[in-house]
């Protein structure tokens, strides 16, 4: 597989940081990647001891890995050593909520959720006795990025062996649609509704059959509204256990919490571990590509 | 509360099962011709009206629609009421969301397709007043405000339906167009009712005042409003039966919108467009919900406006061609120059970019509800208020056909 080469690991001193590690080793494993420690933050003897110890404590030998120290502001850091170092995918833990002051501000958890360049794997509840992702819900909508989230949730279905990979499309302005269909009989009017389904169905079963996914159970669903908000309501719904949606096509800004963009919805209330897909090709532009 | 005599209940009930059945049947002689619903309920109100039944029989007309009486009072009410929610239904059709979507390719079409054709709709009445019927003691500034933002306006629902017909909703152009004519409509929408803040009826308000109010509540619902609702929709969700719930609560924060609107000296309608876009943009408010809600107001109350349209002017004797011609000729060259430029401008081909602003050229009911009211307001005659329903009809009509033209074009 050869989705994430390279796996960066945003570790903090913190009580969560041995399960963090863990759940990166997990993921290295599974992906038979390279894996980067990036700290920021002080870099002294205590430092090297405290990381040293964790390094046992999960048996690895410091030469399996590299670590990157650095100092000043957390997010930008990770984000440069990111940069710096190639890193494909980001992983990191992060609060399921932050309040309001929190969300406008953004922590560093959800500044890197917003600014990363690479994807981006957030556990919200790190476990030290790491899992597979049974339960994926990826996001389908009509984006730069819908080929490649698709393939990464196949591709981590076929290999943790999950139960269901749930597949959310969304029907763009559904409610704007059926009011311009006003002119139309009862049957027209049903038939619209159908095709508005059908299409979106077709579209998502084209991609599929381009990515190789046997063995996965695949459920398709269709939601209209506000994409992100619904995803969420989705995923707690079925009590997913990693999200996966492409990253936004531009760098979001304050004007994107004020009027939420999709992603935002997502980020106000993370419901379950959050896989943003970025790839390095993709080269985000400034602006939609329409 | 005054009751209604016996005579004018019979009365009411009556005027409005003809102007619903008048108004459904008309609407599908326009269906079988590929024609919005609007264009049949105006037709009908025409056929209603003194154009025709006031002409052949007036005895009938005045026997159907007496003026002054109860049930014209209340009718009068009703229409008024109607404007407002079909405003109201306009703000819930804004997706902001597909206006960031687009960027600044939304930006350029729907700003460029908004100043030219404000311009030229503003430069033209501005400089021969007369020519244009201006009422007397009428500010020229104010006249011209008006008719260049007439010509600036597009009307969302027969564009999307265009498109649909075309197969192109959700193509890069057709999402682009949908973006501009949202754009164009919140825009539109604010200066006309700085305009009407400007003319107000009780308040001689200055115009900065009115424009910073205007903008003031526009900025306000659209965040803390926003928020506000945000909080209140779950609840209501959850806890109130559904929809009656979230209907009852909607259309009673639009009324509550419109009447604060009023009161600040701010015409009704914008309360009602903004609290639509506030409500509409909330994540809460479903889908299914907006559904319901335009099916109530456009096919209730909808019809009896567009048919009321034609019970209050006589169309035949207040047609002008020479001033039919000129509007339909200024809104036509402002609009698919304007918003054609503002597409090339945003990186499209020339084939699209025309087709583009031949879309955006359809003004529909929006320009018809624009021109009802500054008929009330006094802000134009009944000549200049005719040739506006022309040309909302002629653009409307022409606007799908000339899309497919033009993107067939080889």
């Amino acid at each position: 597989m050869t989705f994430f080469r390279k796996i960066g690991l945003a570790l903090a001193f913190s009580p969560r940081m041995k399960a963090l590690l863990l759940e990166a080793l997990r993921i290295r494993s599974v992906w038979n990647s390279e894996l980067v420690l990036i700290h920021v933050g002080g870099h002294g003897e205590d430092e090297e001891k405290l990381l040293s110890g964790l390094l046992a404590e999960v048996g690895v030998n410091k030469s399996e890995l590299k670590v990157v120290w650095r100092k000043g502001k957390p997010a930008d850091e990770i984000l440069a050593a990111c940069k710096s170092e190639k890193v494909d995918l980001l992983i990191a833990g992060a609060l399921k909520k932050e309040n309001l002051f929190q969300y406008y501000l953004g922590t560093v958890a959800r500044k890197i959720l917003r600014k990363a360049d690479c994807s981006v794997l957030m556990f919200t509840n790190p476990s030290e006795n790491p899992k597979t992702f049974q339960n994926l819900v990826v996001n389908a909508e009509d984006s730069l990025f819908v080929d490649d989230a698709l393939h990464a949730a196949c591709s981590i279905g076929v290999s943790d062996k999950s139960n269901w990979l749930h597949v959310v499309r969304e029907i763009k302005m559904y409610g704007l649609t059926m009011s311009a269909a006003e002119q139309r009989s009862e049957d027209e009017y049903d038939a619209l509704r159908h095709s508005l389904v059908k299409d979106e169905i077709d579209n998502v079963e084209k991609i599929l059959q381009r990515i190789p996914h046997e063995g996965l159970k695949v459920n398709i669903k269709m939601v209209s509204g506000k994409s992100g908000f619904e995803l969420v309501k989705f995923a707690q719904r079925k009590s997913a256990d990693l999200l996966i949606v492409g990253a936004a096509q531009r760098r979001l800004s304050l004007f994107d919490r004020v009027f939420p963009h999709d992603l935002e919805y997502i980020f106000a209330d993370l419901p379950c571990n959050l896989l943003i897909i970025n790839p390095r090709n993709g080269n985000r532009k400034e602006e939609s590509h329409g | 509360m005054v009751s209604l005599g016996h005579g004018d209940v019979v009365q009411l009930l009556i005027q409005l099962a003809i102007m619903l059945i008048a108004g459904r049947l008309m609407a599908e002689l326009a269906r079988k011709f590929k024609q919005p619903a609007v264009i049949g309920e105006l037709l009908a109100g025409i056929l209603l009206g003194p154009t025709v039944l006031g002409m052949i029989n007036p005895d009938w007309f005045h026997a159907l629609f007496p003026t002054p009486s109860g049930a014209g009072t209340v009718l009068t009410g009703m229409v008024q009421v109607a404007v407002v929610m079909l405003l109201f239904i306009a703000g819930l059709e804004v997706d902001l969301h597909i206006v960031w979507q687009q960027g600044r390719q939304a930006v350029f079409t729907s700003l460029i397709g908004l100043i030219i054709p404000f311009l030229i709709g503003f430069v033209f009445p501005y400089t021969f007043p007369n020519f244009f019927g201006i009422i007397e003691g009428q500010s020229q500034l104010t006249f011209g405000l008006f008719m260049g933002t007439a010509m600036a306006i597009s009307a969302l629902p027969v564009i999307v339906r265009i498109l649909m017909d075309l197969n192109m909703f959700k193509s890069r152009i057709g999402l682009l167009v949908v973006a501009s004519a949202m754009i164009d409509d919140v825009i539109g929408w604010m200066i006309f009712s700085v305009i009407l803040g400007m003319i107000g009826k009780g308040s001689d308000m200055p115009f900065w005042n009115t424009a910073l109010l205007t903008l003031a509540f526009a900025a306000v619902m659209l965040t803390v409003g926003r928020g506000l609702l945000n909080r209140v929709l779950p609840w209501v969700n959850r806890k109130l039966a559904w929809p009656g719930g979230v209907l009852s609560l909607s259309l009673a924060l639009c009324f509550l919108a419109a009447a604060f609107t009023e009161f600040i000296g701010i015409h009704a309608i914008f309360g009602a467009f903004i609290m639509g876009v506030a409500l509409g943009d909330s994540e809460h408010f479903s889908e299914r919900a907006k559904e319901i809600v335009h099916q109530f107001i456009n096919n209730i109350f909808a019809p009896l406006f567009f048919v009321s349209i034609g019970l209050r002017v006589n169309f035949f004797v207040n047609f002008d061609f020479l001033l039919t011609l000129t509007i339909v000729a200024i809104a036509f060259s402002g609009k698919i120059v304007g918003a054609g430029l503002g597409t090339r401008l945003g990186g499209f081909s020339w084939r699209e970019s025309m087709a583009a602003g031949f879309g955006l050229n359809a003004r529909g009911a929006m320009e018809i509800i624009l021109g009802v009211i500054a008929l009330e307001n006094g802000l134009i005659n009944e000549k200049v208020f005719v040739s506006l329903i022309i040309m909302a009809l002629v653009t409307s009509m022409t606007s799908g056909p000339l899309m497919k033209w033009m993107l067939n074009k080889k």
